[in-house]
């Protein structure tokens, strides 16, 4: 039994937890996450986050399981230990809330820092007709053109299909161009 | 369901970009410590405003300099709402939102604060605006503008730009202030993120946290969680095949 890792990841009410469960197995996956940290144990006190999670089995042998992170940057040390192992990840962010921007970048500036695996940002609620395209928010994200930013309505089954296949194309293309560096 | 956020986030004439972009129909609402501004959009174009205050609420401005008023405002929130309807209203604006947003650029005292979102100082990278804008607008620059305008190729700094024309810093970051606003050049954003040299995952991090799955998850999903499926450190190199398999699968959910 094989498990391969993608994690949704982006700033408070970005469509994590809804997109997970458009595309789910599972029916209901927003669960409790114990997290103790050090100094907080000293200071007695315990957190508990959510953490989302949705599985899709791909065959006999192999389940492909998502995660949502914890938006707050208070728990960025989770994204260390769910982005180890992963194949790659999405970067939500919300299309109707331009003061959402500047977190957004910093969590891709982490997550950048974190860890190696590829990543598409996946522009959220482009059913709004007054949301802002998504150009407007590669611009004012910063993304470099060679990642993909792709139109999302997490609340719509093709829509996310769409993004889990533009990511999984994203890996796919990175891995080729990885083995041409090393050959 | 609504575009929602303050000027600090965006800035009229970014609002005004992508509404001729979309091109979007709606009503949008500023809301100013002291005043109130409506404008009217139709089919990407503003058609009409009205801009109230004071404790009676009297209407203090109409038309293009209600949204030239609301152009020189440094702050307010706003509310973009889809409406349909404004396509039936009769324009009674007559110059596009590019003539507009350049009659706030020139009345304004510091055009650097219309888009509080970009810093511009000497190292600031710019380049021709990548958003697509309407063929003929009734926008017309003056001297610097063309001549820092025509300095501008792919990630030209603002220092660069001060050197090539002659013209002082402080000149120099106001005009570009004002070909942002007017949507004609665009800040490079420095969080572009460079092709980062290949380093394992850092775990430096286990020894100040432990992470205790909660009772209800599974074991395997709780490991899968926290040390991660596939192997080890290393991200998983999943074969071409394996990733055909997971995209046929998604395919036909
Ligand atoms: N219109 C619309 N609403 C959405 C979409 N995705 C999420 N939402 C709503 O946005 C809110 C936040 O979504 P949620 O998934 O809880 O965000 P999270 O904090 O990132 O997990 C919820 O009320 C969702 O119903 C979308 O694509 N379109
Ligand atoms: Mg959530």
């Amino acid at each position: 039994m094989q498990a391969l890792k993608i994690v949704i990841t982006g700033s408070y009410a970005a469509g994590k937890t809804q997109l997970i469960r458009t595309i789910s197995d599972i029916d209901t996956i927003s669960t409790d996450y114990e997290v103790t940290l050090d100094e907080e144990r000293q200071l007695k006190r315990e957190t508990t986050v959510a953490l989302d999670f949705g599985t899709i089995a791909i065959n006999d042998q192999v389940t492909l399981y998502l995660f949502g992170t914890p938006g707050q940057e208070r728990f960025d040390f989770m994204w260390e230990h769910l982005t180890v192992g992963c194949l790659g990840y999405v970067v939500m962010v919300d299309s109707t809330r331009p003061g959402h921007f500047a977190e957004t970048q910093r969590l891709m500036s982490r997550f950048i820092e974190i860890t190696d695996a590829p990543f598409i940002v996946a522009a959220n609620k482009q059913d709004d007709e007054a949301a802002l395209p998504v150009s407007y928010v590669r611009r004012r994200l910063g993304v470099p053109l060679e990642i993909p930013v792709l139109p999302c309505v997490a609340t719509d089954r093709p829509s996310v299909k769409g993004v889990l296949l533009g990511l999984l194309k994203h890996i796919a293309t990175q891995n080729q161009m990885n083995q041409e560096q090393s050959a | 369901m609504a575009l929602e956020g303050t000027l600090q986030d965006m800035s009229l004439s970014d609002l005004f970009q992508v509404f001729r972009m979309g091109p979007k129909t709606g009503v949008l609402i500023l809301v100013s410590t002291a005043e109130r501004g409506v404008i009217y959009v139709a089919d990407g174009k503003v058609v009409d405003a009205v801009l109230a205050g004071g404790p009676d609420r009297r209407v203090q401005a109409t038309q293009e300099e209600a949204v030239i008023q609301m152009l020189l405002w440094d702050n307010a929130s706003f509310v973009f709402r889809h409406d349909p309807s404004v396509m039936s209203r009769p324009p009674r604006i007559t110059h596009d939102s590019e003539w507009l947003v350049m009659e706030g650029v020139r009345r304004r005292d510091d055009p650097a604060r219309a888009m509080p979102y970009h810093s511009i100082t000497l190292d600031t990278m710019l380049q021709l605006s990548s958003l697509p804008s309407s063929a003929e607008s009734g926008v017309s620059l003056d001297v610097n503008q063309w001549r820092i305008l025509s300095q501008i190729s792919r990630n030209t700094d603002v220092r660069t730009i001060c050197e090539a024309t002659g013209l002082p810093p402080d000149q120099t970051i106001r005009t570009v202030a004002e070909l942002l606003a007017i949507g004609l050049i665009e800040v490079v954003i420095p969080s572009a993120l460079p092709p980062r040299p290949k380093t394992p995952p850092k775990s430096h991090h286990d020894h100040v946290v432990s992470v205790t799955p909660a009772a209800h998850l599974t074991p395997e999903l709780a490991a899968a969680a926290v040390v991660g499926v596939g192997a080890g450190d290393e991200r998983p190199q999943v074969g071409r095949g394996l990733l055909d398999a997971i995209m046929r699968r998604i395919r036909g959910l």
